[in-house]
């Protein structure tokens, strides 16, 4: 490896470092989270068996779970347009990973409500609480402590799942690689250095995935 | 001043309570029992509106509750007036004690965290459990689970307290702290009802006792009465078997030993 090389990569590293920060690492909390509150809402119409939204949610499932994310992507950024509906590529990228989340995380979320003793529930109807006030207060937190280690395997997908967006002109950190190795052509280099920067930021979650479990099995 | 009248209720082609009615007055300490599958569970939970009844009608304060359809405001006003403690306990695993107790005060009826807090520490003290307030359910024993589960059902400070099987789920050796706290609870005046296999408990705790059988009350009264001198054949065979076990099966044994060895 050339000095050239070297100092190109030392600064390539805080170019892709400050792009994840700026637009990876954003794109995957707003996606995650949203698409927590889809498959929060999924899971309850699974469990409370609401009739016709039950069947329209497991459509939803079956589409999002049967068909490639970047199809998905593409049908959003390049589709939509035809019918007059255009989205920018972080809008893009958002929804549909959101809707990815909800889909993949909906069971997961709906087999961890359920994992609470019905009878927690029926303590809170008794406490006067309504059946949101339970979820809220009761069930969900607990809910959420059994989910949480699918759950983070989920949200470390998820930040690698950020770079399909660069197929839809989302300037992340694969494609800022990209355009910087175009230029000086060590593609080599450039995209073992995108990968390391995914790793750095996986590896952050592993350890906060890690201190958050402990924190939270000291509160129960 | 708590009445359950006419109560129906079948699951599927199983009639589980035949028109049942019961008249609760102030002080009184009811138990019920009964043989598994008599209702006496059934009743309770319609009682506390977790299972709706087919038909029935509670009166309480010379309120009318319709037991199949009430409003959502018309129950969160009865739940404040009536407490329930389950066989489980089902204490919320993600609140301490002190938090299982004032869950109720702070969300359902928006009392400041201070004021809740100080009712929930007086309950947790009443019921013995002052050291342990900050606990979570899953280090406390069942017989202190179930002693902060009374506690959360007295938040409220209500009219009446439901207690379903209260000391089914415990080991033998701690369903004592759990009665002794009801028995104060009863000495003090709570209206209770308490549906129990404790025969002992029933006896020396209860002022009325009604026996169950086949979604029917079949004999009701006084607990001295009651256990004295039972009316109906069924309620004597019932409490000979329930109470009498350890006794019978001590005389067949000696008597087994007085007879003569051998021809």
């Amino acid at each position: 490896m050339s000095e050239r090389i070297l100092t190109e990569l030392a600064e390539s590293f805080g170019k892709l470092f400050m792009v994840g920060l700026k637009v990876s690492i954003p794109l995957t909390l707003a996606a995650f989270s949203t698409g927590l509150m889809i498959a929060f809402l999924v899971a309850l119409v699974q469990i409370t068996k609401i009739p016709v939204l039950k069947q329209l949610m497991r459509i939803y499932v079956w589409i999002i779970r049967g068909t490639p994310m970047i199809v998905q992507l593409f049908v959003v950024y390049f589709g939509l347009p035809n019918i007059g509906i255009r989205f920018s590529s972080f809008v893009s990228a958002w929804i549909v990973m959101s809707l990815s989340v909800g889909a993949y995380c909906s069971e997961t979320v709906r087999a961890a409500i359920q994992s609470v003793p019905i009878g927690q529930l029926e303590a809170c109807y008794c406490d006067g609480l309504s059946f949101w006030q339970a979820m809220i207060h009761v069930i969900v937190p607990q809910a959420l402590r059994t989910a949480f280690p699918p759950l983070s395997n989920s949200i470390i997908g998820l930040v690698k799942d950020t770079s399909l967006a660069y197929n839809v002109a989302l300037v992340e950190i694969l494609a800022t690689a990209q355009r910087i190795a175009s230029r000086t052509y060590d593609y080599f280099w450039l995209y073992l250095e995108a990968g390391l920067i995914y790793l750095i930021f996986c590896s952050v979650l592993t350890v906060v995935q890690r201190k958050t479990e402990a924190w939270l099995e000291r509160r129960r | 001043m708590y009445t359950l009248l006419n109560v129906n209720k079948k699951f599927g082609d199983n009639v589980v309570l035949k028109n049942v009615s019961l008249d609760v007055n102030q002080g009184d300490v009811v138990a019920i029992l009964g043989p598994s599958g008599s209702g006496k569970t059934t009743l309770l939970r319609c009682a506390g509106y977790l299972t709706k009844a087919d038909s029935g009608t509670l009166i309480m304060d010379d309120q009318q509750y319709d037991m199949k359809k009430i409003s959502s405001r018309a129950l969160r006003n009865y739940r404040r007036k009536v407490g329930f403690v389950f066989q489980t306990f089902n204490l919320y695993g993600n609140k301490t004690a002190l938090g299982n107790v004032t869950l109720g005060l702070r969300v359902s009826q928006k009392m400041p965290k201070e004021q809740a807090e100080a009712i929930g520490k007086e309950l947790l003290e009443r019921v013995g459990l002052a050291d342990r307030m900050d606990y979570y359910p899953s280090k406390l024993s069942g017989g202190q689970q179930q002693r902060v589960a009374i506690a959360r059902a007295l938040a409220t400070n209500p009219e009446v307290v439901l207690f379903d099987e209260p000391t089914s789920a415990l080991d033998p050796e701690l369903t004592g702290e759990v009665l002794t706290v009801i028995k104060q609870l009863a000495d003090e005046g709570r209206t209770m009802i308490v549906v129990t296999h404790e025969m002992e408990f029933a006896r020396k705790v209860a002022t009325r006792v009604v026996f169950m059988e086949d979604g029917e009350i079949v004999e009701e009264n006084t607990a001295k009465e009651f256990f004295e001198n039972p009316q109906k054949e069924r309620t004597k065979e019932f409490i000979y078997k329930s109470t009498t076990w350890a006794s019978v099966n001590q005389k067949d044994e000696e008597a087994a030993e007085a007879l003569p060895q051998g021809e």
